[in-house]
């Protein structure tokens, strides 16, 4: 006997026994649900498939309540959706877990860094690689250049050494870029021109091409890789690395046309009229000036990295050199100063060297290599004096933080002393150089919608540019994000929900070593692993590579060290899933979250209290599927927990049922070896 | 010198009795009452005259003391029949209660059956007999009688669900897990009148054609539990559970702690020995219910009802009470009041006559009425006029619940009592549904946020928003209504909320973090009383109070002889 009665105003038909959630299945409408299974008894717990009776105004868990002749039953009304996606919020509010790990969620491309660090360190260079590449397509540069965001937030930083992942990267791209080649789609017919040939216009570009688009790359200069070929010196970046990586590009069939600058070899209207988008690229290449009086005797910085470049690393000494400013550029001028024969370089800062917006490492091989700091000095008045320059600097105390956080330098008054140079180099900054008729921001980049690349029409902005000088890696997402849109825009291709991240149990500084979930047996306390350096009178010399890559064999042992902090069941948990289509906002309703305790005892089972969701589907499954006990769920209020008698664990033989752990909609319940 | 007047003393010997020192007073009086019988009783619902003594006298009249110590002297005043300390039932009191349900209380020996049987007891039962069981449910129908236990079903409709089934063995069960903090109707019934609840469900049993009776009773009610057992074998010993011929059995089953326990699904799972969770209805328990066998759960005062209905008969029973409810409930009275206790008046006794003239509130110093213990809401003073009874009560935001009345006096903060309510519920939720278990601590976490001063104004609206989302999104009693004291407050004083978050300022200077202790120097005698008792020395030698150092604990303005010492809401002392 059937029934009929009404889902969102249509009528169905209902057969007898059936629940609202099992009626509206057969007739198209998926429900959400977190705690049913067909082999057990209701739960009737979770609550995220309420559905509401028209007519009483009555929520109703559509999984155990069956439909009554006549009735009307709201399913997608926004009061409905709104009610679900509280239900899945609260779950989120004392979930505790990592629906990413921290390391894939610092990084700017978000690439899987757990997943090509285990690839790697078990010699699968090639799965590795091909991990890297659906988020980074120049891992040998970035593998070579990244300051290595995901590194600062690595969970072993609690021990003071964190895993050495950027060495993963660079590992599988030497080993196998040349060899590996992307499974490419029919081209769509649509067509792309990049303007810029920098890491956020190649990157674009790459993802364009994935997503069947034809694409033209057009640059200024006469070879491709913008400020990672004309920006970053030899010794940290090879060219020859660069080169391979853009003919990759070209036999993906990018196009690629040199020596076409903006403005002047090509303009926009033409490209917008001839391609279906534009992607602006042009990166940050106007230098600030030093703000003092004759600062057009100083030597801009990245001009003086551009000759260099493109004299095959060749120029003339400069002599007694100052470098002014405390950033990557600055560091890049006064390493390559000392390369050009220099014996007397010193960098200039107007703060000391913890303020110092370079990265660390750096600035520790720029002292090396023989190059000395002033800091708390601040550039007044640069003048001529014969052949020789005269920088005039006063001495500078740090008083209260400014807007970045960082301590203002306050000019201490009086101190105005003099230092003589032969070269003066200004590398205090740089600006986007926007194309006439674009609308920019407040600090003259190019006006992207917050959190987009789009600017108007067929117009995106992607890298530097969009946003300010920054590194490569943050270009390189950047142009992904480009690609992405425009597939939604042209292709009517959804964007991926994979940049979503929900939960994360804290950063290393908020936790203590007990609060780290440690799955594998293998965890290695050995140190990092040390990166081999070429001697240093050549570093000196010669714009020689600084560093080794380093062994299949050294990384095969950094990799145990690898706390693997990302949910087991990261790919099909469903509350993952749910909350993403629901549009949740993890942050909701903050408060205290589940205890983080979690029980390895078993061998091959984990049972994670923080991510479970009370559902008590595995107690049913144990007791009502497997004929077994084992579990129960205790206590009361917020602190319900799954358990098992006396808190004695999991008997051995679980691992030959597991019927729990494919029941789990979360992580709670797992096996501990990750694939 | 004992008057040959007294013909028997009772003094009230349950729980409050035993409590309140009653059993020092017992044994002076078995040692000097001499052939006088003494007597324990139950409990007459004057909690603030504990200990309290009757002398019965020869005429049939009685002398009652309150407050009765336990020394040879105040029982050798007793026996004299002294005029000292003698007790009278406030007059308000009187003209306002009506002693029904709770006749026998206080006046017979709760484990003398020939006492119950004197006192009219089983003559329901007698009488229920004699009758068609489907008569006995229309009698019950006829009464109006509605769920006492806080739903407010009809019980009438509730036992013809039961008689209609078909089946071998029926279930009932007495609910006997009176869980509201400040809640005492059921215990004092269970204890003073065991034999007056089994009776009740006897009746049900006939009318139905129940072939189990089992009482539900949480553990810490360790008297009733007893006194019923001693009822039950009594009941046993007489045959009187002999029903149509066939032999019911009767047993207690003690609850174990859990407050969503009253709810009957979780009740029933408690029962067949698992975690007490409660599930979806339907199935409704009289359909299937313990072991899937149709069970039948009402509420111990509705089933103490029960004899007196069939005894007067279902149209003379609703006579009492509005259209919102017949007959009388028994309601326990607490809080900022004179006369702390249990009372029992006619549905439809307004809430003022309740609390000013029954519980001797003073009406300038009540800000409002909780009824419906945790479940329910907050009533402000301008309602109080309003007839209580099931449906007026929800109207305004509130419930019956099982009859607990707490006065909130000025000097209370109602941010402060919601919180302490959704205190104790969020940690009674069996942990199932997520509304309930995770929302309810979300609330409470933002409710304990503004009481430390650390609230703002859009707390009040995620609280709104999960008090409403929390109601409609649980399963059961315990989540459908925990909201409701948060709800009822930001309805009614919010106010005082706004003041909490805006202003960071508590007018009743009851949440420490939004409050000073001041000193007033005018009053000052320098007794130095109030140095000596602070913990932390917050106070300076020439009495000045550092707030920085004072943690509010209350110390020195508990031990002022000048009340010079008080607290203020922060900002108020500038």
């Amino acid at each position: 006997m059937s029934i009929e009665f009404f889902l969102d105003g249509k009528a169905v038909k209902a057969e007898a026994g059936q629940t609202i959630m099992d009626a509206a299945r057969d007739n198209g409408i998926v429900i959400p649900g977190l705690c049913g299974d067909p082999r057990i008894s209701k739960t009737t717990s979770c609550f995220v498939c309420v559905v509401k009776d028209k007519k009483t105004g009555k929520f109703l868990p559509s999984c155990s309540a069956r439909p009554a002749p006549g009735q009307e039953i709201e399913v997608t009304t926004p009061e409905v959706l709104d009610m679900r996606r509280t239900a899945l919020e609260l779950l989120l509010s004392e979930h505790n877990g990592d629906c990413e790990a921290p390391c894939t969620i610092a990084c700017p491309a978000h690439a899987q860094v757990e997943e090509y660090v285990r690839a790697i360190a078990n010699g699968e260079f090639e799965k590795g690689l091909a991990i890297i590449k659906e988020r980074i397509p120049m891992p040998m540069s970035v593998g070579r250049v990244c300051p290595r965001f995901c590194e600062k937030q690595c969970r072993r930083n609690i021990d003071g050494k964190p895993v050495a992942i950027n060495e993963f990267k660079r590992l599988a791209a030497d080993k196998c870029f040349d060899s590996y080649m992307e499974t490419l789609p029919e081209l769509c017919g649509k067509q792309v021109a990049v303007i810029g040939g920098g890491p956020a216009g190649l990157s674009a570009a790459y993802y364009l091409r994935l997503q069947g688009f034809a694409v033209a790359v057009y640059d200024a200069e006469e070879k491709f890789g913008g400020m990672t070929r004309y920006g970053i010196p030899e010794y940290r970046l090879p060219k020859a690395i660069l080169d391979r990586e853009v003919a990759h590009f070209a036999k993906m069939g990018i196009t690629f046309v040199p020596g076409k600058k903006l403005g002047a070899d090509i303009a926009l209207d033409e490209l917008q009229k001839e391609f279906d988008a534009v992607v602006i690229a042009i990166g940050c290449w106007k230098a600030s000036g030093l703000r003092c009086e004759g600062e057009e005797l100083a030597t801009p910085g990245i001009g003086f990295l551009h000759n260099i470049a493109v004299n095959g690393n060749v120029a003339p000494n400069p002599g007694r050199t100052l470098v002014i400013g405390g950033g990557n550029t600055a560091m890049d001028c006064v390493r390559s100063s000392v390369r050009l024969g220099s014996a007397d370089v010193t960098c200039i800062y107007r703060r000391t060297e913890a303020e110092m917006p370079a990265e660390k490492i750096e600035i520790a091989e720029a002292g090396e290599e023989g190059v000395k700091f002033q800091f708390l000095t601040a550039p007044v008045k640069l003048e001529k004096r014969g052949d020789k320059l005269v920088l005039t600097c006063l001495k500078m105390e740090l008083g209260e933080p400014d807007a970045s956080g960082r301590r203002k330098p306050v000019a201490v008054p009086g101190s105005e002393f003099e230092i003589e140079a032969d070269t003066v180099i200004g590398a205090i900054g740089q600006n986007t150089d926007a194309p006439a008729g674009l609308p920019v921001d407040r600090y003259g980049n190019l006006d992207v919608k917050a959190g987009s690349t789009r600017i108007e029409g067929k117009l995106y902005a992607a890298g530097d540019c969009a946003y300010g000088a920054a590194t490569v890696v943050e270009a390189i997402a950047s142009g992904r994000l480009a690609a992405m849109e425009i597939a939604e825009d042209l292709l009517n291709i959804p964007m991926p929900h994979e940049n979503s991240v929900f939960i994360s149990r804290g950063t290393w500084q908020e936790m203590s070593r007990e609060d780290v979930v440690v799955l594998r047996d293998d965890l290695s306390d050995a140190a990092r692993v040390e990166l081999k350096f070429i001697p240093i009178e050549e570093r000196r010399t010669t714009f020689n590579e600084v560093c080794a890559t380093a062994t299949a064999e050294e990384l095969a042992a950094e990799g145990k060290r690898c706390i693997e902090c990302s949910c087991s069941d990261k790919s099909d948990c469903k509350l993952r899933k749910f909350s993403d289509e629901a549009g949740c906002r993890p942050n909701a309703y903050p408060g205290a979250r589940q205890v983080a305790s979690y029980d390895v005892r078993h061998p091959e089972i984990i049972q994670d209290r923080g991510k479970c969701i009370k559902c008590t589907v595995c107690v049913k499954v144990c007791k009502e599927v497997v004929n077994q006990t084992l579990l129960s769920l205790q206590k009361r209020g917020f602190q319900s927990m799954i358990g098992t008698a006396f808190n004695s664990g999991l008997p051995l033989s679980c691992k030959d049922c597991g019927k729990c752990i494919e029941s789990c909609p979360t992580g709670a319940l797992d096996w501990r070896k990750k694939r | 010198m004992i008057s040959a007047e007294i013909k028997q003393i009772k003094i009230g010997l349950v729980s409050c009795g035993i409590a309140a020192g009653g059993e020092a007073v017992y044994k002076e009086l078995t040692a000097a009452a001499g052939d006088i019988p003494v007597v324990k009783v139950g409990c007459l619902g004057h909690c603030y005259a504990e200990p309290l003594v009757e002398a019965v006298l020869k005429d049939g009249s009685s002398i009652f003391y309150n407050n009765v110590p336990g020394t040879s002297e105040a029982v050798a005043n007793i026996l004299a029949l002294g005029e000292q300390g003698r007790f009278t039932i406030p007059a308000k009191r009187k003209a306002k209660e009506l002693v029904k349900v709770l006749s026998m209380a206080g006046k017979i020996d709760p484990v003398n059956f020939d006492d119950y049987v004197s006192f009219g007891g089983y003559e329901g039962l007698k009488k229920a007999l004699t009758m068609p069981p489907e008569a006995v449910v229309e009698e019950i129908k006829l009464s109006g009688l509605r769920g006492r236990g806080g739903g407010g079903f009809s019980t009438g409709m509730k036992w013809s669900f039961l008689a209609a089934k078909d089946s071998d063995e029926k279930i009932i069960v007495c609910n006997a897990d009176e869980g509201d903090p400040g809640a005492f109707m059921d215990r004092s019934l269970m204890e003073s009148v065991p034999h007056q609840v089994l009776e009740g469900m006897l009746i049900a049993a006939h009318a139905t054609g129940g072939t189990k009776i089992i009482i539900y009773c949480r553990a810490e009610y360790p008297m009733a539990i007893d006194n019923l057992n001693i009822a039950i074998s009594q009941i046993k010993a007489n045959g009187l559970n002999i029903i149509n011929g066939r032999e019911i059995d009767i047993y207690i089953k003690e609850g174990a702690g859990a407050f969503v326990c009253g709810e009957e699904t979780a009740l029933i799972a408690s029962l067949e020995g698992q975690r007490g969770m409660p599930r979806f209805r339907p199935p409704f328990p009289t359909d299937s219910g313990y072991q899937g066998k149709p069970t039948m759960i009402n509420n111990v005062e509705t089933f103490g009802n029960v004899p007196l209905i069939l005894r007067e008969g279902g149209a003379e029973f609703a006579k009492v009470g509005t259209a919102g409810g017949r007959g009388t409930k028994i309601f326990a009275l607490a809080g900022d009041l004179e006369y702390p206790g249990l009372v029992e008046v006619p549905m439809g006794t307004t809430i003022s006559e309740i609390v000013f003239d029954i519980g001797g509130a003073d009406p300038e110093k009540v800000k409002a009425v909780q009824t419906g213990g945790p479940s329910g809401g907050c009533i402000p003073k301008d309602m109080f006029d309003t007839p209580v009874d099931y449906d007026s009560l929800r109207s305004l935001g509130a419930i019956m619940g099982s009859g607990g009345m707490i006065v909130i006096g000025n000097d209370r903060c109602m941010v402060e009592t919601a919180r302490y309510f959704l205190d104790f519920t969020h940690r009674e939720s069996c942990g199932k549904c997520t509304f309930c278990r995770v929302g309810t601590t979300r609330m409470f976490e933002i409710l304990e946020r503004i009481v430390a001063g650390k609230g703002c104004e859009a707390d009040l609206d995620t609280l709104e928003e999960l008090g409403n989302k929390i109601k409609a999104g649980s399963l059961c009693g315990l989540g459908q209504t925990a909201p409701n004291p948060v709800l009822a407050t930001l309805r009614y004083y919010r106010d005082e909320y706004l003041e909490h978050v805006n202003q960071k300022s508590c007018r009743a200077a009851q949440c420490n973090a939004l409050s000073d202790i001041v000193l007033d120097q005018a009053k000052c005698i320098k007794c130095k009383l109030c140095i000596r008792s602070c913990p932390v020395e917050a106070i300076s030698a020439d009495f000045v109070i550092d707030p920085d150092k004072c943690t509010r604990c209350n110390s020195c303005v508990d031990i002022c002889p000048k009340k010079a010492i008080r607290r203020m809401a922060k900002g108020e002392n500038k």
